[in-house]
């Protein structure tokens, strides 16, 4: 993916997340939609802008761990309903 | 002897700086650990987090996710130009990027003026001293960055033009996870 590429799918998801929070759906499914599209965000940031896509063992990692915290952030969202 | 065509593996298959790398880890565990104290803390009051939630100006913050996603593309951009020895226009990009970030600030200020106008403070409720507090780091960061990019588009070469965005790109990744969690997040 390209860095304009990269920034073109940025800016798509942030209006997504925004819009999806816009219309009022709200609680745990509303929830793990908006953690979902800045978990694909912080991937995209990593892997392109920060150049991890050319280190694929770092990039695994990354998000690896990005992945459980989301999981995490995601799990204390739905509980609080 | 070393093959030039050979793959680089363990640290220095990191792209730029160690050095950043370990900046950059640090800053996103302690953001990290803020928005998860965060998202803890509204479990013991989540109709409060809520109506404290409703006074933020969601359009003001996704205006300023904009802007910052846009800055990080231009310093990224910036990083190809270094590459290609091209120091007018990587210097053009960092400029650009860095007024973006200014932007991205004044916007912050008047998010931080109206709530002031509200009466709302640190104190006003604990969904607030994260908001400032989260906010308010990230709006340092924010200006640290900008001073990088700068002392970076004075002289730029491929290497600390790299090394200058990465922290750039980090402040960009706190946001569009921090933007999310505190203004978007019912």
């Amino acid at each position: 993916m390209s860095v304009t590429q990269a920034w073109l799918f940025l800016i798509a998801l942030s209006l997504g997340s925004t819009a999806l929070a816009w219309t009022g759906v709200d609680g745990g499914w509303a929830a793990l939609a908006i953690l979902s599209l800045a978990w694909l965000k912080a991937q995209i940031i990593l892997r392109t802008y920060l150049g991890l896509s050319q280190a694929p063992s770092w990039s695994r990692g990354f998000a690896m761990v990005l992945g459980f915290y989301m999981l995490g952030m995601m799990g204390l969202a739905v509980a609080a309903g | 002897m070393n093959d030039a065509s050979e793959p680089r593996t363990g640290l220095d298959a990191l792209p730029g700086d160690l050095m950043m790398w370990i900046l950059i880890v640090s800053e996103l565990l302690v953001f990290g650990a803020g928005l998860a104290a965060f998202l803890g803390v509204r479990l013991t009051d989540p109709a409060g987090f809520a109506e404290a939630q409703s006074h933020l100006h969601r359009a003001m913050a996704g205006i300023n996710t904009v802007v910052l996603v846009s800055s990080g593309w231009l310093a990224a951009l910036a990083v190809h130009a270094a590459e290609a020895g091209r120091i007018a226009r990587t210097r053009l990009l960092l400029a650009a990027a860095s007024v973006l970030g200014v932007v991205f600030l004044w916007i912050k200020g008047l998010e931080y003026a109206e709530k002031a106008a509200q009466g709302i403070d640190v104190e006003t409720h604990p969904f607030f001293t994260f908001y400032y507090l989260l906010t308010g780091f990230h709006a340092v960061h924010v200006i640290a960055g900008i001073v990088i990019l700068g002392l970076v588009a004075w002289r730029p070469t491929a290497r600390n033009t790299e090394v200058g965005t990465a922290f750039w790109h980090m402040v960009d990744l706190v946001w569009v996870i921090l933007f999310p969690i505190l203004y978007l997040l019912g």
